[in-house]
C-alpha cells in the first residue's frame, strides 16, 4: 500500500491526502443528512440569521486566513530566498560567521566582515579546478541602491547577460539592476555607506556611468549597482589591485601586493564534485568557504522548525476560534429553539433536527473555511509584494497543498466538534422551548 | 390519502411536573373516531398538558393512552414522534409557521423529513389544502408577509397535509381576531367533519364550542365534566 502511495505523482498524493482528510467529515455528513431534505429550512434558518451567521463566518474566515497566510508566505520566502541563491555555488571569506557573509554577499545586507588578503585570493584564482572566482566589495551606496565593486565575469555570471548595454571596461562604468532608476547612459556619485548613515561627497567628484543594465533575476541584486572593483578601492584610497606594470584593463588577474582585500568571493568549480572539493580545501584556519544553499537550506530547517510550531498554533487558534463559534452555536440554537420545538412537536425524528443544527453549524464551517482560503491567499499575496518592495527577493505566495491539506484538516475537525450542538439541541425539552 | 379516524381510549392517566406536582389525571375517557371535541377549563387547568399527552410529547406517569390499536403511552420518544408524524396533524396557538419559509414550504414541512416515496404526495396534498383554505397562488412569499388568520390557514394545512386521522389543535383561534377566528373555527370543524378525522382542540372560542360534537371540561387537571355536544 506504503510502495503505491509513494509510487503515485505528488499531486495524486496530495490530492489523496486532502479526501482522507475530509473523509471523516464526508462520512459525517452522509450519515447525519441520509435521508433527510434540509435544505429550504436550512436556508431558512440562515436568511433569518444573517448577520449572527455572518459574524460567525467571518471569525471562521479570519482564523483560516491567519492559517493559511502563514504557510504559503512561509514558503514562498523559502523559495524566493533560495532562488536569489541560485547563482552562488560557493563564497569563500574570512572566518566569522557563515550566514552574516551570506547575507552581505547574496542579500547584500550591510555587514562589517574581515578581508581576504591578496595572497589568499590568488591562491584561489590560480587554483586549477576553479573556473570563476569574483570580489565582491560592499560599503558604498547611491540612494538606496548598494553599489557592489566585482568583476565583468562576475556580472555576466548573474544575469546569465545583460539585458541591454554592455558590461563595464573602465573604472569609471558601471551596471545597473533591473530595478535601480537608472537608465544607460546616466551618471551617479557613489555615497560612503549605506541608508542615513551614507556620507555623501566622501568619495569628491567620483561619479559612474551607467554602461549597462541586468534582466530581472529576482534577488537583491536587482537594485544593486554593479562596479569595478577597482574603482572601489581606489575611491577609497586604496591599491586598485594591479602593479606599477598594469596595462589599464580592469579585472583580473589582480595582484596580490596591490590586492587591498575583499569581504568575500563568489567561487565557482569546474565541476558540482570540484564545488566540493574546494569548499573543503578553503575551509581552513585563514579561510572560511560554504555554499549559500546549504546555510540556507539551515536556515530554512529551523524555519521548518518554527513553521511547524506556527502551523500548530494555527491550527489550534483556528480550533479555539471554531470552539467559541461553536459554544456560541449553542447559544444560537437557543434563539432556535422555539423553531426546533415546533419540527418536533410536528412528529420530525429527532435526528432530522440533528441533521438541520449539524447543517447549519457545517455550512458556516465550509463557508468561513472557503473564504478564509481566499482571504489567506489574497493577504499572502499583499504581504508577498511588501516583502519583495523591501527586500527585492522576489516571494510567489501561490496555494499550495500543504494550505489545502490545512483547510481539510480543520473542516474535518471543527465539523465532527459540531456534531456536539447539533446533540444537545435534540435533548432539548420541547414542551418547554415550544411555549418560548 | 387519508389516515384512518382513530377512537381514542384513554384509562388511569396521571401526568406529573417538576417536583412531583401531579398535572393531570384522567380516570377514563372515550372520544369516538370522527368526532369533533373541544376541551376547555380555565387557565392553568392543564387542558395543553392534556392536548400534548395525548399527541406523545409528554411521557405520562401512568396510563394508557389508546388511539385505535396502538397504546402510545408506553412508547419511547422517537416512536411517539413517528405516531404523530404519521397520524397526527398539529395546530398551535400562535399560528407557529417558520416564516422566513413560503406558504407552501411551510404547508409541505413533512415532506422534508419524510421518506422519498411520501415527499411528492404531501407536497400536492398541502396545495391542495392550502387552495381548499383560500390560499392557493401565494407563490413564493414569505410567510411572515400574511395576516395572523393567513398565516393560521397555513398551519392547519400543514396540519392536513400527512393526511392525519386525528387533528389536535391548541387554542387555534385565540390569537385571531373575530373574522378569522370564526372562518378557521370553521374550517377546522369542517375539514375534519368531511374527511371523517377525529378533532380534539383546546378552546375557550365559543365558536368552536358551538360547533364541537362534544365538550370535555378539565379543572385542576381533572375532567370534572364530559358532556356529549
Amino acid at each position: 500500500m506504503d510502495e503505491i502511495y509513494h509510487a503515485l505523482p505528488n499531486w495524486a498524493q496530495d490530492v489523496l491526502v486532502t479526501l482522507g482528510l475530509l473523509t471523516p467529515l464526508l462520512v459525517v455528513g452522509l450519515i447525519v443528512l441520509r435521508g433527510f431534505h434540509v435544505g429550504p429550512l436550512l436556508l431558512g434558518l440562515l436568511r433569518r440569521q444573517v448577520w449572527i451567521s455572518a459574524v460567525f463566518t467571518a471569525l471562521i474566515a479570519v482564523s483560516v486566513a491567519l492559517g493559511t497566510g502563514l504557510i504559503a508566505q512561509e514558503r514562498g520566502l523559502r523559495q524566493g530566498t533560495a532562488r536569489a541563491a541560485d547563482k552562488f555555488d560557493l563564497v569563500i571569506a574570512a572566518p566569522g560567521s557563515e550566514i552574516t557573509a551570506m547575507l552581505a554577499a547574496v542579500y547584500l545586507q550591510p555587514s562589517d566582515l574581515p578581508l581576504l588578503d591578496g595572497a589568499t585570493y590568488a591562491e584561489i584564482a590560480a587554483h586549477p579546478r576553479v573556473s570563476l572566482v569574483a570580489p565582491l566589495g560592499f560599503g558604498d551606496s547611491w540612494r538606496d541602491a548598494p553599489v557592489v565593486g566585482t568583476t565583468a565575469g562576475f556580472v555576466d555570471h548573474l544575469s546569465e547577460g545583460l539585458a541591454a548595454g554592455r558590461p563595464f571596461t573602465a573604472e569609471d562604468e558601471a551596471i545597473a539592476g533591473a530595478r535601480v532608476a537608472l537608465e544607460i547612459g546616466d551618471s551617479f556619485a557613489p555615497a560612503h555607506g549605506v541608508g542615513d548613515a551614507a556620507e555623501h561627497g566622501a568619495h569628491g567628484d567620483f561619479a559612474y556611468r551607467v554602461v549597462g543594465k541586468m534582466p530581472m533575476t529576482g534577488s537583491p541584486w536587482d537594485r544593486a549597482l554593479m562596479v569595478p572593483i577597482e574603482s572601489v578601492w581606489s575611491v577609497h584610497g586604496l591599491a586598485n589591485g594591479h602593479g606599477p606594470d598594469w596595462d589599464g584593463d580592469i579585472g583580473p588577474p589582480f595582484s596580490p601586493a596591490h590586492f587591498p582585500g575583499t569581504p568575500a568571493a563568489l567561487v565557482r568549480a569546474e565541476s558540482l564534485g570540484a564545488t566540493y572539493s574546494l569548499q573543503a580545501e578553503f575551509s581552513t584556519a585563514q579561510t572560511m568557504a560554504f555554499f549559500p544553499g546549504s546555510v540556507l537550506a539551515r536556515l530554512h530547517a529551523l524555519m521548518g522548525d518554527i513553521r511547524q510550531v506556527m502551523s500548530v498554533l494555527a491550527v489550534i487558534t483556528q480550533v479555539l476560534v471554531t470552539a467559541g463559534v461553536l459554544a456560541g452555536l449553542m447559544m444560537l440554537t437557543r434563539l432556535l429553539a422555539r423553531r426546533l420545538a415546533l419540527l418536533r412537536a410536528l412528529g420530525a425524528p429527532r435526528r432530522f433536527v440533528f441533521a438541520l443544527t449539524w447543517s447549519y453549524a457545517a455550512t458556516l464551517i465550509l463557508t468561513g473555511a472557503a473564504i478564509g482560503l481566499l482571504l489567506g491567499i489574497a493577504a499572502s499575496f499583499a504581504i508577498a509584494a511588501a516583502i519583495t518592495a523591501r527586500t527585492d527577493i522576489v516571494v510567489a505566495a501561490t496555494l499550495g497543498w500543504p494550505e489545502i491539506h490545512l483547510v481539510a484538516g480543520f473542516v474535518s475537525l471543527t465539523g465532527l466538534l459540531a456534531l456536539l450542538p447539533a446533540y444537545l439541541t435534540m435533548t432539548r425539552p420541547v414542551i418547554t422551548d415550544l411555549r418560548g | 390519502m387519508t389516515g384512518h379516524a382513530q377512537k381514542l381510549e384513554v384509562s388511569s392517566l396521571t401526568v406529573t411536573g417538576d417536583g412531583g406536582r401531579r398535572l393531570l389525571c384522567v380516570d377514563s375517557l372515550t372520544i369516538a373516531a370522527g368526532s369533533a371535541v373541544v376541551v376547555r377549563g380555565p387557565s392553568g387547568a392543564g387542558k395543553s398538558t392534556f392536548l400534548y399527552a395525548l399527541a406523545g410529547m409528554i411521557a405520562p406517569e401512568t396510563g394508557q393512552i389508546r388511539w385505535g390499536e396502538t397504546d402510545i403511552a408506553p412508547l419511547p420518544e422517537p416512536a411517539r414522534a413517528a405516531f404523530r408524524r404519521r397520524n397526527m396533524g398539529f395546530v398551535f396557538q400562535e399560528h407557529l409557521v417558520f416564516e422566513e419559509l413560503s406558504a407552501p414550504e411551510n404547508a409541505a414541512i413533512a415532506a422534508l423529513y419524510s421518506g422519498r416515496a411520501d415527499r411528492g404526495r404531501i407536497r400536492d396534498r398541502a396545495a391542495a389544502e392550502l387552495a381548499r383554505l383560500g390560499l392557493d397562488g401565494v407563490g413564493t412569499r414569505r410567510s411572515d408577509t400574511f395576516s395572523g388568520g393567513e398565516r393560521q390557514r397555513i398551519a392547519v394545512a400543514r396540519a392536513l397535509a400527512g393526511g392525519p386521522g386525528i387533528i389536535l389543535a391548541d387554542e387555534p383561534t385565540a390569537s385571531l381576531d373575530r373574522d378569522n377566528a370564526d372562518r378557521l373555527a370553521r374550517d377546522l370543524v369542517t375539514l375534519a367533519r368531511t374527511e371523517g378525522r377525529t378533532l380534539i382542540a383546546v378552546s375557550h372560542d365559543p365558536a368552536l364550542h358551538e360547533r364541537a360534537d362534544r365538550l370535555i371540561d378539565i379543572v385542576d387537571g381533572r375532567l370534572l365534566e364530559a358532556a356529549d355536544g
